[in-house]
């Protein structure tokens, strides 16, 4: 048993070690993503009235900080119910991803996530509306 | 059935936990790892609850688990599993999200410094590693002392992963897991508790060494005499937890070990024989008479209440303790008994007891002692024992010896056809 044991020790280590030098050493991901993405591609502007056509579980847009985002398909893998997500589809959710319902932020994990789900902004006039209340 | 009891709960809620991560339909490897990630947590989490619940050392509740001995195995067997399994848990979680890049894999691990839910997992895992070092030997054989302080480490280490379980609890359904850690915290915070608090004022008897018997020049037999208004009340063959309380001691001052009562419950005082093994047992030799000690037990139940009356004993060198406490009693009360007793030693001047082993021999009919002396016969071997002990198999056979005498003693009588069930070993090496 004791060999088990050191052995299970010695090899948590070695692949915390691992992910740690290989992320140390490849390229940022991230910036990775940003290149790649077409540049002359202009970003969607939807309006508060488009992104409410979708509204349920099924297909289901959201606004979060300004920016548009269609998580339809993540909503099966969502960690909490469906329901929890179900009254946030199609309006401004920005509360529903900064407090989890109470108060408690979505992890950073989570924001990164969300960013594949982005289809576009929200249009312009209507964010500055909602920066100035 | 203790431990029947323990490693049932043990199944259970893997059980439940691994129906609640399949009934979500985990498809593809990301998700299987995630779902593998939360059940390693949930059960590893069980585990060490567990061990921590069966640490207090409850007098007379270590019978449920066959003694002590059982006992202290059950909850290192606990540890291990739990250590494995948590240690595994974060490996899995990240390697689950490393599907959305390895940044992503690297920041589940070491999130921003105000994650303080996954730092307490962190903190929790690093302590385990620390206070369970010693006990896996993972550089070296430990030190028993260090060992002790070190464990305590385990209190921290058990408030702190609940801390980080209490946040992420959504693999079960509804609350059902805050129920669980809820019912496993407080019996485990009992255990402790006992351990620390109660069994300090209450667990612990006052005894004063009134003499000190030098058998031989490592091994001295201590006579202890009641120094409180309590007595210890015990089976022949039970052991105790030991503090000595003697300023001149070189070592082990207020600090328990475990040694097995040599003295018959009928006596007035107990007896202890201590041979010199470390530096704890090594200062006892030389323990002034006078000083004070505490004694916490009775442990063990190598007799069980119920055993045949045809029985077979195999000592091995100090291992004797617990038959010369039960020889003595059956002496004392002059109880009709049919036992062979077979004495394993090097040589004669380490037959401790001997002389007074035969003269008890002489004294109750059906006692024999067999002495059994390796440097002339060998190691202990069937050929022996059948010409000694013909009735071996029909025999209940108890053991206690070395941990190698122990296992051979085991194989020659099952392979004489004594049954597992009539086995009985008592280790005292502890781990």
């Amino acid at each position: 048993m004791k060999k088990l044991v050191y052995t299970v020790f010695i090899a948590f280590w070695a692949a915390i070690g691992t992910l740690v030098l290989i992320n140390a050493l490849a390229p940022d991901s991230a910036e990775q993503v940003r290149r790649d993405a077409p540049a002359s591609a202009e970003p969607a502007e939807y309006s508060l009235s488009e992104v409410a056509k979708h509204a349920t579980l099924e297909d289901c847009w959201m606004v979060i900080e300004g920016v548009v985002y269609d998580v339809s398909d993540y909503v099966p893998r969502h960690p909490a119910p469906p329901a929890v997500l179900e009254p946030w589809c199609g309006r401004e959710a920005t509360e529903g991803m900064r407090t989890k319902g109470d108060s408690s932020d979505h992890s950073a994990r989570a924001w990164r996530m969300l960013e594949r789900y982005r289809i576009g902004d929200l249009r312009l006039a209507e964010r500055r509306r909602g920066n100035a209340r | 059935m203790g431990i029947i009891l323990i490693w049932t709960v043990v199944l259970l809620a893997s059980a439940v936990t691994l129906v609640a991560v399949v009934g979500a339909g985990p498809a593809g490897g990301a998700e299987i790892l995630d779902a593998m990630g939360r059940a390693t947590g949930i059960v590893g989490l069980v585990m060490l609850l567990l061990a921590a619940a069966l640490s207090a050392r409850v007098p007379g509740f270590d019978r449920w688990f066959g003694g002590l001995t059982r006992l202290w195995k059950t909850h290192h067997r606990l540890g291990a599993g739990s250590l494995v399994l948590l240690l595994a848990h974060p490996v899995l979680l990240a390697l689950s999200s490393s599907s959305e890049g390895l940044d992503a894999a690297v920041a589940l691990l070491f999130p921003p410094f105000d994650a303080w839910q996954i730092w307490s997992g962190w903190l929790a895992l690093l302590l385990m590693m620390v206070f369970l070092a010693p006990s896996f030997a993972f550089f070296g054989h430990p030190d028993y002392r260090r060992w002790k302080v070190l464990h305590r480490l385990a209190g921290p280490a058990v408030i702190l992963a609940l801390v980080h379980a209490w946040q992420y609890g959504r693999t079960w359904p509804a609350d059902a897991d805050k129920w669980l850690w809820l019912m496993l915290a407080s019996l485990a915070v009992g255990a402790v508790a006992w351990r620390f608090v109660f069994s300090r004022r209450i667990g612990r008897l006052r005894y004063r060494v009134a003499q000190v018997v030098a058998v031989a020049n490592n091994l001295v037999e201590l006579v202890l005499e009641p120094a409180g208004r309590r007595r210890l009340r015990y089976d022949a063959g039970q052991f105790v937890y030991m503090a000595p309380f003697d300023r001149s001691l070189s070592a082990g001052y207020g600090e328990e070990h475990p040694y097995t009562l040599s003295s018959s419950p009928d006596e007035d005082g107990l007896r202890i024989a201590i041979k010199d093994l470390g530096d704890a047992s090594r200062a006892l030799q030389s323990i002034q008479p006078g000083s004070r000690v505490t004694i916490e037990g009775p442990y063990g139940r190598f007799f069980p209440d119920r055993a045949a009356e045809k029985q077979l004993w195999i000592a091995g060198g100090i291992g004797i303790t617990p038959f010369l406490g039960r020889a003595r009693w059956l002496h004392g009360r002059q109880r009709r008994c049919d036992v062979r007793l077979v004495y394993c030693v090097q040589d004669e001047a380490r037959a401790r007891f001997l002389d007074e082993l035969h003269a008890i021999a002489e004294e109750i009919d059906d006692f024999k002692v067999i002495p059994h002396f390796f440097y002339r016969q060998g190691p202990l071997d069937s050929g022996f024992l059948d010409s000694c002990v013909p009735d071996l198999a029909e025999r209940e056979a108890f053991i206690c010896g070395p941990p190698g005498l122990n296992s051979l003693a085991r194989r020659l009588l099952i392979g004489a056809g004594t049954g597992r069930k009539n086995i009985h070993i008592e280790e005292f090496e502890l781990l």
